[in-house]
């Protein structure tokens, strides 16, 4: 099964290269456009570095039901199996590890250029995985709702979902500067990550289910 | 036993017969106690020894932001009504409390910012409640265009009771971590937004208001409900004999 | 010969937004019969083709379904990745008694076609291309809506042929179709 997943998106160039490419772009535009602050890149890199990693996984999740939606096979998928929220789970780890695992390694590299701070760029190799996760599970729920309608209807509905992430987010990296309680941040991230890898499926699923009503 | 109980007494008719009785004697008690409490509040209240006379607009702000999370909480519970027991009239209060929450909260940030502008010097703050406030006005918005972009009602009752329920999950975390993240920027602000040891002149009128609010936006959610009921089962003979 | 029915309709009705779609229908499905659902544009054939199929619940009514294997289903939607090559589509289609692949891709002349992009066929091809979820079947149930749109006469020889095969292997079908086919079943007519 997952296989077949990991083909299908393998296959589809545009869907998993594109959100990587947008990403890409937009952390080489950051020092563009602050040319002036050249010797402090670092301010507000990490800003744009989080919007990005939000930014590309909406994109990400762009055709992720809506092309099963169309064609029938989700109809096939439903009748064949009872366990449709796990099907969501391993289209979910598909999209993840072909586009959020790339991203996450883009802004270790990308880190480690501006910062030049080996460490700091390895700490924030673990929050840029775990947030790539949840952001992607979180648009997840956004596409499944606004199926057939239109992405950007889904990214208006979970993005108040994704604004607490965010928070943490920049909290989290205040820490690791500082040097204070940076593992309590990568433990609460990955306590929400737990809930939300269990509890989104099992809601896209019911959410699907409704749809195909 | 329960589910039979409940739809027993939430079917849409007796709902609605019931509203047209309570309707007006909710409405005027409650609007006789938010007009009382504001004549209290704003002309038999001492002046605020900080803030001077701009304080006054906590009478409408404070019940505002109280209600604007009292209605999403409603819209959750009758999410899971009707999921579980698939109680209709839960389906038709969800969408006329969306609005009416959306406004709510509204009213809070705007009230909100024009107390900001003599008392903090700014309207504005990226301060924990004004964002959480914020949170929560966009997801009401995504709410309603959410149920507004399907034309099949049962379908985008379905989504939008399970859109309701993952949000609901989300408000004790919006807060946490706004709490989390403000603290850290140590704001003066954030000893204006907790409430002050309020000297009980002030806080009866502000008790009275809360109430008398509380009771006129329970008359628009009845409104607007009955909007709903009447509008969703036009075809149904009773709602002929209704009207 | 086992002559328990397969699935039981009671009473069964349908409405969206109010408006009925049809209302108090009740047929059986035994064993080896076929049941064809008729109606006009529009009287709901596909919806109560997903209710069978436990897709849609019906708003009234009750509908049992006793078949222990998946159900064999093809709609109006073929379920191919167009940018997919055929192999790749066989593939996803997770056949599980492909000894007749071979076969049937002779039969439906689709054999030359197979590192070909699925975009790249017709719309008659591409609707033998899904037609072989129903050759392929491993199920005791199968239902079509529509199958015999695109084909010309000899997949459709080949198609009535099979059902009847299927149908004399206590197979159940249950279809839809406005162009006429050579299949014994009972008829359900849906009133408007």
């Amino acid at each position: 099964m997952f296989k077949l997943e990991f083909l299908k998106l393998r296959k589809k160039t545009r869907s998993w290269l594109g959100p990587i490419l947008v990403f890409w772009l937009i952390m080489l535009a950051y020092p563009l456009t602050v040319e002036f602050l050249r010797d402090k890149l670092e301010i507000g890199f990490f800003s744009v570095l989080w919007i990005a990693i939000l930014i590309s996984m909406m994109l990400a999740t762009e055709g992720i039901f809506s092309e099963d939606y169309n064609d029938g096979s989700l109809e096939q998928t439903l009748i064949k199996n009872p366990s449709f929220s796990i099907i969501i789970v391993t289209k979910i780890f598909t999209h993840w590890l072909l586009i959020g695992l790339p991203i996450s390694i883009l802004s270790f590299v990308f880190s480690l250029g501006t910062t030049e701070d080996l460490s700091l760029s390895l700490s924030i190799l673990p929050l840029a995985i775990i947030s790539s996760y949840i952001f992607l599970n979180l648009f997840v729920l956004g596409n499944a709702l606004s199926l057939n309608k239109g992405s950007v209807l889904g990214a208006l509905v979970t993005m108040p979902l994704a604004l607490p992430v965010l928070i943490v987010l920049g909290k989290g990296l205040i820490a690791i500067q500082l040097d204070i309680n940076y593992q309590s941040f990568i433990f609460l991230l990955l306590g929400s990550l737990s809930i939300i890898i269990v509890a989104i499926p099992i809601v896209v699923s019911y959410v699907i289910k409704a749809h195909l009503e | 036993m329960i589910k039979k109980f409940i739809h027993q007494f939430a079917s849409p008719k007796t709902y609605l017969y019931q509203v047209s009785r309570f309707y007006k004697y909710i409405f005027y008690f409650s609007l006789i106690i938010y007009i009382i409490s504001i004549i209290w509040g704003l002309f038999f209240t001492p002046e605020d020894f900080v803030q001077g006379n701009s304080y006054r607009i906590i009478y409408l702000h404070v019940p505002a932001s109280f209600l604007s999370q009292t209605l999403y909480l409603a819209m959750a519970i009758s999410s899971i009504t009707y999921l579980i027991w698939r109680v209709k009239l839960a389906a038709y209060l969800i969408i006329a409390i969306a609005p009416i929450g959306a406004m709510t909260t509204f009213i809070a940030l705007i009230s909100g910012s024009i107390w900001g502008i003599p008392t903090w010097g700014t309207w504005w703050q990226w301060d924990a409640r004004i964002t959480s406030t914020l949170i929560l006005f966009i997801m009401y918005l995504g709410l309603i265009s959410l149920h507004n972009s399907f034309s099949n009602h049962e379908k985008a009752d379905k989504l939008l009771s399970w859109l309701v329920i993952v949000g609901a999950v989300n408000i004790p975390i919006i807060k946490k971590s706004v709490d989390w993240w403000s603290t850290l920027h140590q704001s003066a602000s954030i000893t204006l937004t907790d409430k002050p040891s309020i000297d009980p002149v002030m806080l009866y009128p502000l008790i009275g208001s809360i109430v008398g609010f509380f009771g006129l936006v329970i008359c628009l959610v009845l409104l607007s409900s009955k909007y709903q009921i009447l509008h969703r089962e036009k075809n149904k003979s009773w709602v002929k004999d209704y009207v | 010969m086992n002559k328990n029915p397969l699935i039981v309709a009671q009473n069964i009705g349908y409405k969206i937004n109010e408006n009925k779609l049809f209302h108090n229908i009740s047929f059986d499905i035994k064993h080896g019969e076929a049941l064809h659902i008729k109606g006009r544009n529009g009287s709901g054939k596909s919806t109560l083709i997903r209710i069978i199929l436990g897709i849609t619940e019906p708003v009234k009514g009750t509908l049992e379904n006793k078949s222990t294997k998946e159900i064999c289903y093809l709609g109006h939607k073929n379920a191919l990745k167009t940018y997919l090559t055929l192999d790749d589509n066989i593939n996803l289609m997770q056949l599980t008694n492909c000894d007749m692949l071979k076969s049937y891709l002779d039969k439906l002349e689709l054999n030359k076609y197979r590192d070909v992009t699925v975009s790249n066929l017709s719309f008659g091809q591409q609707k033998k291309l899904a037609l072989l979820r129903v050759f392929l079947n491993n199920s005791d149930l199968i239902i079509l809506d529509e199958p015999f749109v695109g084909l010309d006469d000899g997949a459709h020889t080949v198609l009535t042929s099979f059902l009847n095969n299927e149908l004399d292997k206590n197979k159940s079908l249950v279809f839809t179709s406005h162009i006429p086919c050579n299949i014994n079943s009972k008829i359900l007519e849906i009133p408007k």
